[in-house]
């Protein structure tokens, strides 16, 4: 097989800092990834404040398919979208012959794998819509046994840093919950922002727990390695692609952030 | 170096076992892991019947308590059926893969319906048993077959221009019914797998390749199935188990 080197994009779905992009970074850590691949981190122009209702699930997706619109363009081999959520890869999938890698969509398929009913781990309730709409998308309802909050506001710039003690026995609580009460036989959480809490949960529970920022980078490398990519038959064409249109409305989303509260 | 057990479900010798092992060229593999191709020690003939199925779950059962034994880090079974898989799970604590249910999720994860590419009619009911047991039944836009007697030791071998075009016919069939993503139903098919690619518009999954990929990525993220799902026997038996595949072995041989 070919030796070349597989660059990926990763694309974070909210404009931060270098020191708030490193704390994303550290997943690669995560991940074993074999040399060959290259990991390459770039952020929105625009995001909503977080992801909890409609509005905020539209801006999430036209700001990450303008973020990966050039992927291909740019010499990258695959995308990977750095939220559970799965944001805008639907829309990019339509654009790209490249991989776009789902994180939700790849998690909770890899967790079937492994066993038979998967439990979701989350920071916050109101991100449950995120979960539900891919299960629905998937047809896969029945295979999740429950999906529980440990009720706190999730710091998507700066993750579980300094708030260590205090959120990790409680993650650890709900994850006990989710497989001595709902049934879960493996645990899928929720959001790549808690990959920080990946390894203490892993130590203290007898399941599996997918960390999915990493186990995309994995299935990235996966899927290059097979020769394949997301069907084009799921994901059509457009007839007019809108390249400059997008990039445009998030040049012009950017420059709004700047001129309001960006919070 | 980590080593990981390819069982492979007829008991085959070098040249036959050569073509099976054919199939880690067919992707781009860690350097850091070592695939060994072992074959079970006996086994059914054929494989359209619940006799044959019962069959071979003891053999691969057999061949995966060896590889535990023996200290792999990991187990594939190298039949889309995945016969022996759940009860090696219940057995053993490193990865236990295989293909089929692997190569179903997978595809799901490229596109919203999968559909099936079968060998012949009487291989399509064991798929339906899997669609049925992996609860994956409304997620396959179809099954088809092309007709042609299973080879399991030569494979497709000299016969590709005649096979070929059958297979890619039942795979247009496929996509007419909906399927986005194709998984071919058999490890014993990877050698038409590159031919369909080029011929075909929809993704084309390789059980055998895709199952040692699946393999390095629950190794390097220090995963196995959950022993939740797959509980372990209060009493295992596994001389029992080899007592029966060495009486069968014995019994072939005569």
């Amino acid at each position: 097989m070919s030796s070349d080197v597989f660059k990926v994009l990763v694309l974070v779905p909210f404009p931060m800092s270098s020191d708030q992009l490193a704390k994303r970074e550290e997943q690669r850590d995560e991940a074993n990834l074999p040399n060959d691949v290259q990991l390459h981190y770039k952020t929105t122009k625009a995001a909503p404040s977080n992801y909890v209702s409609a509005m905020d699930y539209v801006i999430a997706d036209i700001g990450l398919l303008e973020a990966g619109l050039h992927a291909e363009e740019d010499g990258f081999d695959a995308v990977c979208i750095d939220t559970v959520s799965d944001s805008g890869v639907a829309a990019l999938r339509s654009m790209l012959d490249i991989p776009v890698i789902a994180p939700g969509r790849t998690m909770f398929l890899t967790a079937l794998m492994l066993g038979r009913r998967f439990g979701v781990l989350s920071m916050w309730e109101r991100w449950f819509g995120l979960y539900e709409r891919t299960l629905r998308d998937l047809g896969i309802e029945d295979r999740c046994a429950g999906i529980r909050s440990i009720d706190t506001q999730p710091d998507s710039r700066n993750l579980l840093t300094g708030k260590e003690e205090d959120i990790l026995p409680l993650l650890h609580d709900a994850a006990v919950r989710l497989v001595e009460d709902d049934g879960a036989d493996v645990i899928c959480l929720g959001s790549t922002t808690m990959h920080q809490a990946h390894e203490y949960l892993q130590q203290r529970l007898p399941v599996p727990i997918l960390n999915p920022g990493p186990l995309s980078y994995l299935t990235a490398e996966t899927t290059l390695a097979l020769g394949l990519a997301q069907s084009r038959k799921a994901y059509p064409s457009p007839l007019v692609s809108k390249t400059d249109m997008i990039s445009e409305m998030l040049a012009a989303a950017a420059r709004s952030e700047q001129t309001t509260d960006p919070t | 170096m980590k080593r990981v057990a390819v069982i492979v479900p007829f008991a085959l010798g070098e040249a036959d076992l050569a073509r099976r092992r054919a199939q880690t060229s067919e992707v781009r593999l860690s350097a850091d892991i070592e695939y060994e191709f072992l074959p079970v020690k006996g086994g059914p003939s054929s494989f359209q019947s619940h006799h044959d199925w019962l069959l071979l779950d003891v053999a691969v059962l057999e061949a995966g308590i060896s590889a535990g034994e023996i200290g792999f880090d990991a187990v594939v079974v190298d039949t889309a059926s995945d016969s022996g898989v759940d009860a090696l799970r219940s057995v053993l604590d490193v990865p236990v893969v295989g293909p089929g249910r692997a190569s179903m999720l997978f595809a799901l994860t490229l596109g919203k319906r999968f559909g099936v590419l079968a060998q012949w009619e009487p291989a399509l009911a064991r798929v339906d048993k899997s669609l049925t047991e992996w609860g994956l039944r409304g997620h396959c836009a179809g099954v088809e077959h092309f007709d042609t007697e299973p080879d399991f030791e030569n494979l497709i071998g000299d016969k590709g221009a005649e096979v070929i075009p059958k297979m890619e016919a039942a795979c247009r069939r496929l996509i007419e019914s909906g399927a986005e993503v194709i998984c071919l139903g058999s490890t014993t098919m990877h050698e038409a797998h590159r031919f369909l690619v080029e011929r075909l518009p929809v993704p084309i999954i390789n059980p055998g390749p895709l199952s040692y990929k699946i393999v390095e990525l629950l190794l390097a993220m220090g995963l196995s199935h959950s022993r939740k799902a797959f509980p372990k026997p209060l009493v295992p038996k596994p001389e029992m188990i080899h007592a029966m595949l060495k009486s069968a072995a014995e019994g072939e041989s005569h």
